[in-house]
């Protein structure tokens, strides 16, 4: 969260205030933003891939460390081409009752399999990425984990990245 | 919180602000709920014991001594977690 979304835009009146009492400290300052990078050729022709909090992974590999109290610096590839049900969700902390029954609400891997079947983007990425959203160290976060998959992205030949927020 | 605020707090001794902290993390932003699920935790660690079976104490033992404190410290909360599972009252969203 940043302080830049205090205002006539917040969701609630007071939520700052609530936020800044549960989790005194936790207001993260932002002063700069992130340059717009414009397309370079038409939707039809990139390759998009995906971004995601949600903790979304494939199946036997290493669960996310929902149970550290500092959080979990670490992220997971998904093929682009899995299915559903080899995708398993590890996080504590949002609802995944509609999830557990429609994994495209929270990661819509099929929706973007389709818009590359029907050739709407591009193509996919081999992978896409996804890490937990509880972190409570943003400057680690930014530092090693945004990095490492900026990196991930970047090698991955994507031109468009989507990013999605649990 | 953030971690600056929790490091300032253990410099400073300040317990029960790492303490509040705990009880926020393990009950999903309600320091409530999460000091129950503390006393739920030490309840379920004490059930398997009521009737003294044979425990792996050397493997105890030997964990405590061989392991860095941060790796204990990690497996604690590991073990909350485990025993508050096992008492099939789960207050969380998600899976572990």
């Amino acid at each position: 969260m940043t302080e830049d979304s205090s205002g006539s835009r917040q969701l609630r009146p007071g939520l700052w205030a609530t936020v800044n009492e549960r989790y005194p400290g936790s207001m993260i300052h932002k002063s700069h933003g992130v340059p717009l990078a414009p397309l370079r050729k038409p939707l039809n022709e990139c390759r998009v891939t995906f971004i995601s909090t949600s903790g979304v992974q494939p199946k036997g590999t290493l669960p996310f460390d929902t149970v550290h109290p500092v959080g979990d610096y670490s992220f997971r590839r998904v093929p682009s081409s899995a299915r559903a049900d080899e995708l398993d969700i590890h996080q504590l902390k949002y609802p995944t009752a509609g999830a557990e029954r429609d994994l495209n609400v929270i990661f819509p891997i099929e929706r973007l399999q389709e818009l590359a079947a029907e050739g709407t983007i591009g193509g996919l990425t081999a992978d896409f990425f996804t890490f937990i959203g509880y972190n409570m160290d943003p400057e680690r976060l930014e530092r090693t984990l945004a990095e490492d998959i900026a990196a991930a992205v970047s090698d991955s030949g994507a031109d468009i990245a989507l990013a999605a927020p649990a | 919180m953030s971690l600056q605020y929790l490091k300032a707090a253990a410099a400073a001794g300040d317990r029960e602000k790492l303490v509040r902290y705990v009880r926020l993390h393990f009950g999903d932003g309600n320091e409530e709920a999460g000091r129950k699920e503390i006393d739920k935790a030490w309840a379920e660690a004490l059930k398997p014991l009521l009737e003294v079976p044979p425990t792996d104490r050397e493997f105890i033992l030997e964990t405590l001594r061989t392991r860095d404190s941060a790796t204990l410290a990690h497996l604690f909360f590991h073990l909350h977690f485990h025993f508050v599972q096992q008492s099939g009252e789960w207050i969380h969203d998600g899976r572990l």
